[in-house]
């Protein structure tokens, strides 16, 4: 009786090591996340990566926009351009933030540039430039899609869309050729902003979650976007 | 990784103050696939020229303000100017237009900027499993979690892989998988999910540019410009470097290039060396592929002094000045390893014993100078730009040096295609070897090349460019603190080869069963070797072969148990290690005989011939009277018959005086010439003339002759005319009457007479007695050998004189023979040719072709001459008269004829 009893004590054992195992097996990893801290890094990396993206496609743009917009030193007022998302913050009011409310403005804020991103990528006129505008705007889903992702490891909800469905760019009839050049400039430079001010907000995010927590949220797909 | 190039324009806002541009390039924002050529044009605009006074030849370029070169321009018209930029590469660079306008003052026209970039793709392939023989369709599907993406449908040639249309986004998972699909069904792989970045192969480094450090020699910094993906990615590097001769690559440990730089520092490199240098990199965490490796670069680490002293020799020539030497002092030029630079000259110095030391600069590696025959010291140093190298002290000996301590044990011997040399140190410490060597040839001189060694080595190879199959000659000089030690020298060869010539060989001496051969050794140019042996091959012509081997060191050889009066065939192969040549083949003949053998068979001949004969005349002189009686039969001597009384000179006397005369003067006692060639037309006798009309119509004009008595003429053998013993004996046998032979014929000047006769005297005088006068007798037997042979026993002394026109020289002998006679055969020759006219008459006498009349000379007396000339009758030919030869005798001294 003794002996069965080790037997089955064992074969506790062994099934507790087999499942401890499991995520370590590659074809039950495939969807395993191991946490925020890895995902933010990924944003991290991704902002980055579309902030460079956006150097050389602003410089693209504003060449074809024209001078003065192509001037380095060129700084126009923020005229009719109130509708977007500012990213420049008190620096004591974005240390203030925290974690949800960072990444809820984050992504807040990519989902409008996103759409007024599209507005623009319809009015470009050459092959070339709208090929990088929808490859910057594929970047930026991916960017939004990341947040949602580290929001949802870190158990938070994702802001509702506006009623309305998404935000327009519709310039109004008033605008003028020069001062839609000026939106448009605008748009590309709020667009650099708020990829400077995120890497930083992930950059902050990335250190606190050090050392990663180890509960894991699971089941990115199933929040879905 | 597609790379293409993408042309962002961007305004000449550089020019400041030129809101409106001067000009254009076009294309402006062209696609240009990387390496192809892309070409810019520049176009000026009419206000612009009129402003600045300026054409399309006035236009510059330039790339990141680098002025392009002219030979990349093309002039197109006045206002259009084009810039050709052939293999493109990765670029992010200004293109800008320029005009150059008066004053010289650069105005930015127009300016576009070159942005290199890589485009994104993503290819994925997979295994398409097992054969389905049907027709299937791969299809590669994407998606994030919030988007799909276009399908990847694959090409017909390439089942299984496919690159995406789209660019990935780095840094968001994807999902990616493929479904399969024939007539069968629908099949889909498993889905991997991945992020792009982590499969990323880079773009290598560019513009790798090496630049050196005037401080350190030892260092070469690189730069390069990083793949535009270092903007989001760190990466981390390879980089690799060789000397420019160098196949292999030597890698900077990886861990100092780990991270993303823009340069690098090579250091620990030779000083004035040139390298090469490749880079290529990867994604920093080694996730992805490492980039391809970069384009090449090169760079030359700056100078430093020179590392080495040159090696440093001498030579001494003989001066022309008295207790002055002349010195070549030689030194190597330092190998780019240790001169570590340019070597700009050498400086020399010479120090006599306890004297001033002098200073000489000196560009070439030799110099010449005369000194005293002192002991010096000479040093040397090299130069390059940035110092000096350590000196090389020599120590020129005084003239009277006694060198002594040379290297034992020296071998020389080639191996892995090098010629080392090998050799025992002497005991005392040496500061350094040196090694000549020189081709030993007779053709040429020996010309020395050299090397230097340290003290301490005692194997090394010469270095030069040593050629296969010569033999050089080798010497080795220790080099003490106080001068050079005594020399050792060796030959060696790199390679040996076989002779290129064989021994010629030849013989010394042939005897009947041996040849002594004899050869020359071989000229070194053509020994190609040490030569081992020599191999000796002889052979008869259906003999086989035999093959003696002779040591090297003989230059003659003995071939025994040859076959006497055989023809041999020899020829020679000389051996070196790596084979041997067959030189010339040589025949020769052993004789029949030994030397010696012949006299000794010839000689025992000789000695018993001699012998024989010997005893023959013995013999015969022993019994001469025997033969004798044989021989000669007894004639009567006509002195001594009673009929000789009844001449009227005493015999006695006669016979006393003629002997006496012939022998004391025989010069012309003897004489009877006959000479017909004068004729004498005036003195024929007239009965004479009818019967020499024959000798006239046959034109015979040449001497009728006829001896003496007996038929002692002339006309000997062929013409056995006058007396044979038989006649003698007939006419003995006659008594009164002697017979004699007068008729001599001759065909004179090739005219054969027509008749031949002989007709006997019919004179009656009586024949002499033999038994008396045997002499006389042996002398008519004897008439053909006994010309001119016999005087002592003739009555008749013959002399024949040949006559110089004539052909038939035998006749002449004989009819110009002169005799001796006494006076009554002289009297009976009278009678005989007055018989023989008489008689005759010219009828008769036309049978004679020639009459010889014998001029007998009589014995002189009281120092008289005696002589007879018979005077031939020439019978003229032109005029067709028949002539006739009269014998006229004229006697001195009062003979008539009768």
């Amino acid at each position: 009786m003794d002996l069965r009893a080790g037997d089955s004590w064992g074969m506790l054992a062994c099934l507790c090591a087999v499942l401890w195992h499991l995520p370590a097996v590659p074809a039950l990893n495939r969807t395993g996340d191991p946490g925020p801290g890895p995902s933010i890094q990924k944003t991290y990396d991704l902002t980055r990566y579309l902030e460079h993206q956006l150097r050389s496609l602003a410089g693209t743009y504003l060449n074809y926009l024209g001078p003065p917009f192509n001037e380095p030193d060129f700084n126009p007022p923020r005229l009719g351009a109130e509708t977007l998302p500012r990213a420049t913050v008190n620096l004591d009011v974005w240390r203030s933030l925290n974690d949800k409310l960072r990444l809820t403005q984050n992504y807040e804020a990519y989902s409008h540039l996103l759409c007024y991103l599209r507005g623009l990528n319809r009015q470009a006129a050459t092959a070339e430039l709208r090929r990088s505008l929808a490859h910057f705007c594929t970047s930026l889903q991916g960017l939004l899609g990341s947040i949602a992702g580290v929001m949802a490891a870190l158990g938070y909800p994702l802001p509702q869309p506006l009623p309305g469905t998404e935000p327009t760019w519709a310039p109004g009839p008033a605008h003028s050729d020069f001062l839609q050049k000026m939106d448009d400039f605008w748009l590309l430079k709020e667009l650099q902003t708020w990829l400077w001010r995120s890497a930083k907000d992930f950059n902050r995010l990335k250190k606190k979650m050090q050392p990663p927590a180890a509960a894991v949220t699971l089941h990115l797909e199933a929040h879905g976007f | 990784c597609n790379n293409s190039v993408h042309f962002y324009i961007f305004s000449c806002s550089f020019s400041g103050e030129l809101l409106d541009p001067c000009g254009y390039i076009k294309p402006e924002s062209p696609i240009v696939q990387l390496g192809s050529n892309f070409t810019a044009v520049c176009v000026l605009k009419e206000k612009c020229m009129d402003y600045f006074h300026v054409n399309a030849n006035y236009i510059f370029w330039k790339t990141n303000h680098v002025t392009i070169p002219k030979e990349q321009y093309t002039i197109i018209n006045k206002t259009a100017s084009s810039v050709t930029f052939t293999d493109i590469s990765l670029l992010n660079i200004q293109l800008t237009c320029n005009i150059r306008t008066f004053g010289q003052i650069d105005q930015n026209v127009y300016g576009i900027r070159i942005i290199s970039g890589c485009k994104k793709k993503m290819m994925c392939q997979w295994d398409p499993g097992r054969e389905t023989y049907l027709e299937t369709n791969f299809t590669l599907k994407s998606e994030w979690a919030t988007e799909k993406f276009a399908d990847c449908k694959t090409k017909r040639d390439t089942p299984t892989s496919c690159t995406v249309d789209y660019s990935p986004v780095y840094f968001v998972n994807i999902e990616v998988w493929v479904e399969a699909e024939n007539a069968l069904g629908k099949v889909t792989s498993d889905h991997i999910n991945f992020d792009p970045v982590d499969k990323v192969k880079p773009s290598p480094p560019h513009n790798l540019s090496v630049s050196n450090s005037e401080e350190l020699s030892s260092i070469l910094k690189l730069t390069w410009i990083n793949s535009s993906i270092q903007g989001f990615i760190g990466l981390k590097y390879n980089i690799q470097y060789r000397t420019r001769d160098a196949s292999t690559w030597s890698q900077i440990p990886p861990e100092d290039t780990a991270s993303t730089r823009y340069s690098f520092t090579v250091q620990d490199l030779k000083p004035f060396t040139e390298y090469v240098f490749r880079i290529r990199c990867m994604k920093e965490d080694g996730k992805g592929f490492w980039s391809d490796w970069s384009e090449e670069a090169s760079g030359i680490t700056y100078e430093d002094r020179p590392s080495k002293a040159p090696s440093f020799w001498y030579k001494i020539e003989p001066s022309h000045t008295h207790g002055y030497r002349s010195v070549q002092l030689i030194w190597k030029t330092l190998p780019p390893f240790e001169a570590n630079g340019k070597i700009l000259d050498y400086e020399v110095t010479l120090t006599r014993w306890k004297s001033r030391l002098q200073n000489y600069t000196v560009n070439d590696t030799k110099w010449t100078v005369n000194i005293t025959n002192d002991r010096y010291i000479a040093t040397l140093t090299a130069r390059n730009l940035v110092g000096k190298s350590n000196a090389a002290v020599l120590t020129i000996p005084a003239y009277d040096f006694q060198a002594t301590r040379p290297v034992t044990d020296l071998k020389a011997f080639p191996k892995d295609n090098m010629l080392w040399v090998e050799w025992t140190a002497p005991n005392e410490s040496v500061n350094k070897y040196i090694l000549e060597w020189c081709v030993l040839s007779d053709k040429a001189p020996c010309i020395q090349d050299w090397q230097q060694e340290d003290g301490t080595v005692h194997r090394t190879y010469l270095r030069g460019n040593l050629a296969e199959s010569k033999c050089y000659l080798i010497t080795v000089t220790p080099v003490y603190a106080d001068g050079p030690g005594s020399t050792e020298s060796i030959k060696a060869y790199l390679k040996q080869a076989p002779p290129s010539k064989g021994p010629t060989v030849r013989t010394k001496k042939v005897g009947k069963n041996e040849a002594v051969l004899e050869w020359d050794q071989l000229p070194v140019d053509v020994q190609n070797g040490f030569i081992r042996n020599y191999t000796i091959f002889y052979r008869t012509i259906i003999g086989n072969e035999t093959a003696v081997n002779v040591d090297s060191s003989h230059t003659e050889y003995t071939l025994s148990s040859l076959t006497s009066d055989t023809l041999y065939m020899v020829r020679m192969a000389a051996y070196t290690d790596e084979g041997g040549k067959d030189g010339p083949e040589f025949t020769f003949t052993t004789p029949k005989f030994a030397q010696g053998e012949i006299e000794a068979i010839v000689v025992p001949v000789c000695l018993a011939f001699l012998l024989t004969t010997l005893l023959g005349v013995l013999f015969c002189f022993n019994k001469r009277d025997l033969i004798k009686k044989h021989i000669w039969p007894n004639v009567p001597d006509p002195s001594k018959s009673h009929i000789a009384q009844w001449s009227p000179h005493t015999p006695p006397r006669h016979n006393f005086n003629s002997k006496d005369q012939m022998y004391s003067d025989g010069n012309f006692t003897d004489v009877s010439v006959v000479e017909i060639e004068a004729a004498n037309d005036k003195k024929p006798f007239p009965e004479d003339l009818k019967s020499l009309d024959l000798f006239k119509k046959e034109k015979i004009s040449t001497e009728g002759h006829s001896s003496g008595i007996g038929g002692s003429s002339c006309m000997s053998s062929s013409r056995p005319s006058i007396s044979s013993s038989d006649e003698n004996e007939s006419a003995q046998n006659t008594s009164g009457t002697v017979q004699y032979s007068t008729v001599v014929h001759s065909g004179y000047r090739h005219q054969v007479p027509s008749v031949q006769v002989f007709s006997r005297s019919e004179s009656t005088q009586p024949l002499l007695d033999s038994e008396e006068r045997p002499e006389d007798l042996q002398l008519v037997d004897n008439i053909d050998s006994s010309v001119g042979n016999l005087p002592r026993q003739q009555y008749f002394k013959q002399n024949c004189s040949q006559h110089e026109t004539s052909p038939d020289i035998s006749h002449f002998e004989r009819s110009k023979q002169v005799s001796s006679v006494n006076e009554e055969d002289f009297v009976r020759l009278k009678q005989q040719i007055s018989d023989i006219s008489q008689p005759y008459g010219s009828g008769q006498m036309k049978m004679f072709q020639e009459i010889s009349v014998a001029d007998a000379f009589g014995p002189r007396t009281e120092g008289q001459v005696e002589r007879f000339e018979t005077v031939g009758m020439e019978a003229a030919i032109d005029e067709g008269m028949p002539k006739s030869y009269l014998p006229q005798t004229v006697r001195r001294g009062g003979y008539m004829p009768q």
